[in-house]
């Protein structure tokens, strides 16, 4: 592709004078030469001598120099528009940024061919950095017929052209430093939204063992130089399937077996080792972790068990971030409003919208039924936890609140409620929460309750269902899964 | 425009353009004065104001007068942007044990101690610590093993005391912090550091902190209110007062409410007869007619405070009858608090108006029992303060759980310090003195946001250093407003050209690891 573009330009421009004539050829053949250069020193993911990578490392600092010298051309050809002596040095820096750009090239393919970096954001640089060297080329050439006035439009185009092609190249280099969610990661929410930079979530089964203790591991230590953007050793450890798939010198794991895994050899090693890992100074897995990934592959590796015998996780999973709900700002003065006229309140969580309201009845006026909740509906997908405990709310209720749909804590303790119509709350999927304590609600009326899969705690403290008895302490807890 | 009568400036309404600058300087700025200019300048605070709008918070957009309605002076919450994050908790209720429990007789069990009974703590173990005024002048240090033996409770298998059979029922519940250290050695600096994050007098304590931030979720019952154990005369009773829930600098409607340990909860809240609630009512706003004439004039913001709390007491006339009325109260809860708690004033009685408060959404609640101060006489003491509090700490905490309460509601016991391995006084086999000690002291919280059945921190083989993950006064603090959504950096008033907050200056850290 970069052939065929290149050889149009050539058509167009072509040159007069000898002197000229040879310089197109110089460029040519040096063109050439890059563009060939992935393809005769292939990056085959292989780490070859030390010497190339520590030549190579001073990749990231001489890149600024023609990064600062490809800005400034276009500066000074504007300035030039006013201080036509500014003119005259564009053409130098332009000169310059050619020698730099090819210079910081090279130390870049030293760096990528040295320490067997592969991957597509690194192939999408490489092909940046011989773009912009031969764009910045056919400028320095383009521009003696502009300056001349013979050839008006060429120049400002491939300018621009290699501006654009700078920008993209420079955001491939920093994805590669700095992990493809730097720049999005504290983009403010309004943006976030628009922006196009949204991954999405590798499917995976979250609640498996792998899904849960082993992918994370992986992901904090391993993914940034085994992942998408750059699989040195040609490993991926972005998913299952690529885990097992291992790398250019075969499998890394092998089911059952800890011992054959080279995985596991190389992040066991004495971390003054070669060959440990994580490499490059970065901090070795802790022992706990090692055990987890050891337990994992000898009971065979898979990926959907969901217990590992032997394997004590001190840590609880956490618990999926609740659901946010929608913004409310705009919706306070009805909020207050509302508080006014009912009696019964609405508080917020927290100073974060998405968190949520909070409906409170504790000091609203005894008569606070079933019509004034029903009020409330117009916020019920604001409303994450509705208090309302010791009102005059009957079973009628249920109804209403089966569309209150956020709803993740209910009190209804000391209200008229029976149970019946209570299976109508099995609409509420987020709700893990729920008080009927002091109500006539039984056993037999609770029984829906059994399929609510997020429903943690159900407390029934003297109700048909629990009498209340001296040292009967017991809720009615169970656990999600 | 109305010239200021001590303006000696005789030209009325001199503008920039009446300066005596040179005309040509002059001409050229009415020459700026364009409309380009205007346009430019308009479209930069355009944009300036969509890049605010862009990178700041989303803040819930409230109503900024506040609650005018009842007379209230209440700062507007949606302003203090407060809770920072989700809470755990949404309340708390403090038990207090003033005077200072013996550690290494409750819950830090020392099991080498026995074998050094009349030994004197080495040299090393105290370093050059500064003693009291009471046990400076002894000879000898003599080591008093605790008196009472301990066993393994529940499945985290903590050593609990014998002198707490109804705690070591529930330990599986608790939090318990063994590392807690503060400054104070002395009761009143020690007990002021605790309440308010500092040793003098003057700032405002925990729950007018919280108050203050998080307001009331209760319109007719104080957001923060205190309890006090009748005094029991047997015991070596230290001071508690009003001090200790002050509002410091904070409005003075934030202090804690008092509620009295006999009689009527509440001083003259009744009416008098032939005075009817339309009449208060009627009094009330020619009362409060009056306040607001004065806050025109004199322009004090402590008088907002008073027509607040005005209003506040004819609330509490309807509201606080009703919480302390127990006649509903089932069986059970009889049976859970036992006898003690048909007293009032006992400790036991507190902890069941406690339960009462949380279920009707008092922000906070402080219940202070004191007596723990046992110089002497530990095992003459001990039981009778155990007694009275063990069944009834676990009384609430058991009844908070089971009616679903604890879930929101964090409890936390603490006193103000520790006390000493050494015996203060003459050494018995049958008994023993503690004096303060405020190197470590053993706490506990549960409920909401704390991890059950856990043991944080250790001490050492004489329960007199912090040998591991030490928690100090300020990191206690900074732990409970976490728990309460609140970040105890963020959370600060500007007095006297600081911003204060209640841990202080000294960098603070929640103890993350307690957090469920």
């Amino acid at each position: 592709m970069e052939m065929k573009s290149a050889g149009r330009v050539f058509g167009r421009f072509l040159p007069t004078s000898a002197a000229t004539r040879a310089l197109w050829i110089c460029a040519a053949v040096a063109s050439a030469v890059l563009l060939l250069l992935p393809e005769t020193v292939r990056l085959d993911g292989t780490r070859h001598a030390d010497w190339l990578q520590f030549v190579g490392r001073f990749h990231p600092l001489a890149v600024h120099i023609p990064i600062g010298l490809i800005v400034l051309v276009p500066v000074l050809e504007i300035a030039g528009l006013f201080r036509p002596v500014l003119r005259e040095a564009a053409s130098f820096v332009l000169g310059l940024a050619v020698a730099a750009c090819l210079g910081t090239l090279v130390l870049g393919y030293l760096l990528a061919y040295g320490s067997g970096d592969t991957g597509v954001t690194v192939t999408r640089h490489v092909w940046g950095g011989i773009a912009l060297v031969i764009g910045l080329m056919l400028c320095l050439l383009a521009r003696s017929s502009w300056s001349t006035g013979a050839k008006k439009y060429s120049y400002p185009v491939l300018l621009t052209g290699v501006l654009f092609a700078l920008l993209w190249t420079a955001h491939q280099g920093g994805t590669l430093t700095h992990g493809s969610a730097y720049l999005t990661e504290y983009m403010p929410a309004p943006l976030k939204r628009l922006s196009l930079f949204n991954n999405a979530a590798a499917a995976r089964d979250a609640n498996s063992f792998y899904g849960r203790q082993i992918h994370p591991i992986f992901d904090a230590n391993c993914v940034a130089c085994h992942g998408a953007s750059k699989m040195q050793g040609g490993l991926r450890l972005d998913s299952y399937e690529l885990l097992m798939k291992g790398g250019k010198d075969g499998r890394v794991v092998i089911p059952g077996n800890a011992q054959r895994s080279v995985l596991l050899e190389r992040i066991t090693l004495p971390a003054d080792n070669k060959h440990f890992m994580p490499a490059e100074g970065r901090p070795p897995l802790k022992p706990d972790e090692v055990a987890r990934i050891r337990a994992w592959i000898e009971q065979g590796a898979s990926p959907a068990s969901r217990t590992v015998a032997g394997v004590v996780i001190e840590e609880q999973p956490k618990e999926a971030p609740p659901e946010p709900v929608g913004d409310y700002s705009a919706l306070m003065p009805e909020i207050h409003q509302m508080a006014q006229s009912q009696g019964a309140k609405l508080l917020v969580v927290s100073a974060k919208p998405s968190d949520g309201l909070i409906l409170n009845t504790v000091d609203a006026p005894a008569n606070f039924g079933d019509a004034q909740l029903a009020r409330f509906q117009k916020f019920a997908s604001y409303i994450v936890e509705a208090n309302l405990a010791r009102t005059s709310l009957t079973d009628a209720s249920f109804e209403t609140l089966s569309r209150f749909t956020h709803l993740r804590a209910l009190h209804l303790e000391g209200t008229a409620v029976t149970g019946n119509g209570l299976a109508k709350l099995t609409s509420l999927t987020h709700l893990t929460y729920l008080n009927l304590s002091e109500t006539k609600v039984d056993s037999a009326a609770i029984v829906p309750l059994t399929s609510m899969r997020n429903l943690r705690h159900v407390y029934l403290f003297d109700t048909p269902a629990q009498p209340a008895t001296a040292g009967d302490t017991h809720t009615a807890e169970r656990s999600a899964q | 425009m109305k010239q200021h009568p001590l303006c000696t400036d005789c030209e009325q309404n001199a503008g920039v353009l009446d300066l005596p600058v040179p005309e040509g300087l002059k001409r050229e700025w009415v020459a700026l004065e364009t409309r380009r200019r205007f346009l430019g300048r308009s479209g930069k605070v355009l944009g300036w104001a969509a890049m605010a709008s862009l990178f700041g918070e989303a803040v819930p957009r409230g109503n900024a007068s506040g609650d005018t309605k009842n007379g209230s002076a209440t700062p507007d919450h949606d302003a203090l942007k407060l809770p920072h994050f989700a809470p755990k908790a949404k309340r708390a209720i403090y038990l207090f044990m003033s005077g200072g429990p013996a550690q290494m007789d409750l819950l830090d069990y020392k099991p080498n101690l026995a074998a050094l009974f009349n030994k004197d703590i080495p040299d090393s173990v105290r370093g050059s610590q500064q003693l009291t005024g009471m046990t400076a002048g002894q000879a000898h240090f003599p080591i008093a093993p605790s008196h009472w033996g301990f066993k393994r409770y529940g499945q985290s298998e903590t050593w609990v005391s014998d002198l707490l059979p109804y705690t070591a029922r529930m330990v599986d519940e608790l939090t318990i912090i063994k590392s807690t250290n503060t400054d104070a050695i002395n009761h009143e600096p020690a007990i002021m550091l605790m309440n308010t994050g500092n040793m003098n007098a003057g700032k405002p304590c925990l729950g007018s902190w919280l108050s203050y931030g998080l307001g009331s979720m209760n319109d007719n019952l104080p957001t923060f209110i205190v309890l006090q154990t009748k005094v029991n005369a047997k015991e070596n009773n230290q001071p508690v007062s009003s001090r200790l829930w002050s509002s410091g600098f904070l409005s003075s409607e934030f202090a804690g409410i008092g509620l009295r340990s006999g009689g009527d909860p509440v001083l003259y809240l009744a009416d008098p007869d032939g005075v009817d609630r339309e009449v208060r009512r009627k009094m009330l706003d020619a009362v409060e007619q009056i306040n607001k004439q004065t806050l025109e004039e004199i322009g004090d913001p402590e008088t907002n405070a008073r027509i607040a709390q005005y209003e506040m007491a004819y609330r509490m006339q309807a509201s606080v009858p009703e919480l302390v009325d127990l006649s509903k109260e089932p069986q059970s809860t009889w049976d859970l608090y036992g006898p003690d708690a048909k007293v009032p004033g006992t400790f036991a009685y507190n902890c069941l108006l406690a339960r009462r408060m949380a279920e009707r959404g008092v922000r906070f609640t402080q219940v202070y029992k004191r007596g723990w101060d046992m110089h002497d006489n530990v095992t003459g003491m001990m039981p009778l303060l155990c007694s009275e509090t063990d069944r009834a700490c676990f009384a609430l905490v058991t009844d908070l759980k089971r009616r679903g309460l604890l879930d929101d509601t964090l409890v936390i016991w603490a006193g103000e310090f520790g006390r000493t391995v050494y015996s203060q006084g003459g050494l018995t086999a049958a008994n023993y003195g503690r004096d303060h000690h405020p190197r470590c002291f053993t706490t506990w919280m549960t409920g909401g946001g704390v991890r059950p059945g856990l043991t944080y921190g250790e001490t050492d083989d004489y329960s007199y250093n912090v040998v591991k993950d030490p928690v100090h006064v300020r990191d206690f603090n900074a732990t409970i407003l976490h728990c309460l959504g609140i970040d105890h950096n963020k959370f600060t008033y500007k007095f006297q050209g600081l911003d204060q907050k209640l841990t202080g200056p000294t960098p603070a850290s929640v103890v993350n690891g307690i957090l469920a």
